[in-house]
């Protein structure tokens, strides 16, 4: 079953249901970014589109939000690599050092890029050697690093993305009682 | 530097770091404006009227502070302890869902520096009533006696001033009650006069794909000891405690009590005996009277400032926030010791792709162990590791495949989509101490504008050789167990060593009865005083530690 049919369902606990649905009511909505200038905004929002393309969805799974509003809050995750500056100089440092990429491949913004070109301009960030004078600074394999695993991770809390590979784990009421090889409850397979 | 133009255009509401000048400190708290935000706070807590010189401050509510708080509330001692992090209602506040459970970790930055910066956060430190237990995996096997005399045996490394048998006695305790479900009799160690008090809990998935792939190779392996109940038990000062539902969900909070932290624990039993516990309390300084004792201790609680006399400390803050009081007050740092011997765990994790379906957030996540490895025939390194199968929430995985794949786009979406098929195995593995590896107080500054703890770490050869070793066998059991697709993450848990314990003043932190040689009212208990990592996980020992601590004080106060 999906999140769809799961997420009102005695299966899964009041704390679980209330994180799961704001993240689905946010999903969609007009967002104001509260710590980037919209136009860095805009450029961390197509980066996210290349770090997990969805041509699939009309609507998005929403990633780029979920980082300014931390990065707005000064919200931390208990650790940062020394050798990176404070997350929101990272970011704002990261972020142009992207733009320094596109410019020096491609004489144009990343925005402007056709999609594979995108990409390159990731490949040649994820490579930890791009070109650009941000990255004498800001070492580019940790950045990268950073920026993908927290997207990542927002991507796949989201209900859309937990039904994309199958989980159902938050639907964990009243126990789990199949947990061998292929075992699984009836609430775990697809809908006929 | 880049162009600094650009930097700040891309800014709206450009945010200044932490003001590191103290005078213009002073004229934005003058007037009155906000330097960085709080860290949110859940429920406040009423705030204690003040009290009369307290017997017994205990810092820290994790496996290292409460049980030894219980053992002295039940000697009749009036005892406080400070925990910087909130009380959970559990059952009502957790979620199964891991960036909502994001408030059991200690979200203070800490700087990660070296050659294999330590994560921390999620992989490496708790807060809140319970410390780090309210998300450890509840893995607690005992080390075994060989553990705590690596430098005898090898040359290298320290031995523990104390040996197994002096912990067994408070093993057996503690299994007993917290309640330790495990096999008995345990295939590997010395024989025990009891055995678990409750069977292992069941096998999931990938537990199952090891017992497969480890009898293939020769390895033997057995149901692991887990802190969690695989029936209903009776718990003194708490009642009846439910089994575990498999949620899997151990690393982000248990929400019906079956596993064993010490909010179900220790803490109730501490807190029948009268123990007064105050969360959300974040202690800034610690007082001493003319002759270097320790007179009391300064701390905040709801914005506000207290101060309690106690005629005793004990300082529990786990091995980093333990150093870190101790550097910034100054105190016990004769031995030169404080901070340095920091170790962690290799864990390297090895995954693969099953045909069969795994889904792999189901069950205890460590529901299966090998000791096979402890000291193997073959080893080119000292010390030695144990294998467990590993169970692992989405989240988690997700984020250790973009860090340790590099995979981005459409062949991580792809890659993701066998989540129900994967499954892991993995180490846990001595350290040795080395003097590039250590904790110290950088210039940066926190929310609560004090300086940041920068963690050094760089694996050495023994880490290296024994990675290598261990990279082998799990990637040969995952294959003989039917695994494709099969990787390697590599991974360091634990802070470990920072407080060290010792014969002796000149070089360690603390005696072998966790009291500080330098101040005769201060003991400390966590990890941060063990003399070795041993080659299992610290939970157990750590709470071994902690009643021992609590005995040998009563018996110099008797």
């Amino acid at each position: 079953m999906t999140s769809q049919d799961l997420l009102p369902s005695a299966h899964v606990s009041a704390a679980t249901r209330a994180a799961l649905t704001q993240r689905l009511a946010e999903t969609g909505a007009a967002y104001t970014p509260q710590f980037l200038a919209p136009e860095t905004f805009r450029l961390l929002e197509a980066v996210a589109a290349r770090l997990f393309p969805q041509p699939e969805r009309p609507v998005p799974i929403p990633l780029a939000p979920s980082v300014d509003q931390r990065l707005a809050e000064g919200r931390a995750d208990g650790w940062r690599y020394d050798a990176l500056p404070p997350d929101r100089e990272a970011y704002r440092l990261g972020l142009g050092g992207i733009q320094e990429i596109a410019q020096a491949l491609f004489q144009a913004d990343f925005e402007q890029l056709e999609t594979g070109q995108q990409d390159d301009v990731i490949k040649a960030l994820a490579s930890g050697t791009p070109p650009g004078a941000v990255w004498q600074e800001l070492p580019a394999d940790r950045f990268f690093e950073e920026m993908l695993a927290e997207i990542t991770e927002i991507y796949y809390a989201h209900p859309w993305a937990q039904d994309e590979i199958g989980y159902t784990g938050y639907a964990d009421l009243p126990a789990w009682t199949k947990i061998g090889l292929n075992e699984k409850e009836p609430r775990e397979s697809p809908v006929e | 530097m880049p162009d600094e133009e650009i930097a700040e255009e891309g800014l709206l509401t450009p945010t200044e770091p932490a003001i590191q000048d103290p005078l213009l400190r002073e004229l934005l708290a003058e007037n009155d404006i906000p330097l960085t935000a709080e860290t949110p706070r859940e429920r406040p807590q009423p705030t204690p009227a003040p009290t009369e010189t307290v017997d017994c401050i205990v810092i820290g509510l994790g496996a290292g502070g409460a049980p030894l708080l219980a053992r002295l509330a039940q000697a009749g001692l009036k005892v406080v302890a400070l925990e910087a992090g909130p009380w959970h209602n559990p059952e009502k506040d957790f979620a199964t869902d891991e960036r909502a459970q994001d408030f059991l970790f200690w979200n203070d930055e800490r700087l990660a520096a070296g050659g294999d910066p330590l994560a921390m956060g999620k992989n490496n430190s708790g807060t809140g009533v319970g410390g780090s237990t309210l998300h450890y995996t509840a893995y607690t096997p005992r080390p075994l006696p060989d553990d705590l005399h690596i430098k005898s045996d090898f040359g290298v490394g320290e031995d523990w001033p104390l040996t197994y048998d002096d912990l067994a006695p408070y093993y057996s305790e503690i299994e007993r009650f917290i309640g330790v479900s495990g096999p008995t009799p345990y295939p590997w160690g010395p024989a025990r006069a009891t055995g678990y008090p409750m069977a292992p809990l069941p096998l999931n998935s990938a537990a199952q794909l090891m017992v497969r792939g480890a009898e293939k190779v020769g390895i033997r392996t057995s149901p692991a000891p887990n802190a969690a109940l695989s029936a209903r038990y009776f718990q003194e000062g708490v009642g009846w405690r439910e089994a575990c539902t498999n949620r899997g969900f151990c690393q982000a909070g248990c929400s019906n009590g079956a596993k064993s932290s010490m909010d179900v624990t220790f803490i109730p039993l501490a807190v029948k005996h009268g123990a007064d516990i105050r969360p959300n309390s974040y202690v800034t300084e610690i007082e001493r009277n003319e002759r270097g004792h320790i007179s009391a201790v300064v701390y905040t609680q709801n914005g506000q400032t207290h101060r309690l006399a106690c005629k005793n400390l004990f300082l529990c803050g786990g091995s980093v926030e333990t150093p870190r009081i101790l550097l910034l007050n100054e105190l016990a740092l004769s031995s030169g010791q404080v901070g340095r011997n920091l170790m962690a765990h290799p864990g390297l994790q090895v995954w693969g792709t099953f045909p069969e379906e795994v889904r792999p957030n189901k069950g205890i996540p460590g529901g299966l162990i090998s000791q096979d490895t402890h000291r193997p025939k073959d080893a080119d390194f000292a010390g030695g590791y144990l294998l467990q199968s590993i169970g692992v929430m989405p989240v988690t995985f997700s984020g250790q495949v973009a860090r340790g794949r590099k995979m981005w786009g459409q062949p991580l979406r792809d890659y993701m989509r066998q989540f129900n098929h994967i499954a892991g195995i993995n180490i846990l593995g001595d350290c040795l101490p080395h003097a590039s590896n250590y904790l110290e107080l950088s210039e940066e500054l926190d929310g609560k504008q004090l300086q940041k703890p920068r963690l050094h770490f760089t694996a050495q050869e023994n880490e290296h050789r024994m990675n290598a070793h261990a990279e082998k066998m799990m990637r040969d059991i995952w294959a003989a167990a039917g695994a494709t697709d099969i990787w390697s993450f590599q991974r360091y848990a634990h802070v470990i060593g920072t407080a060290r314990m010792g014969l002796s003043g000149d070089d360690a932190v603390v005696n072998r009865d966790g009291r500080a040689f330098d101040v005769p009212n201060l003991y400390i208990c966590d990890n941060s005083v063990f003399p070795s990592a041993l080659s299992v996980n610290p939970a157990l020992t750590i709470m071994a530690l902690s009643l021992r601590t609590a005995d040998k004080f009563l018996e110099s106060v008797q």
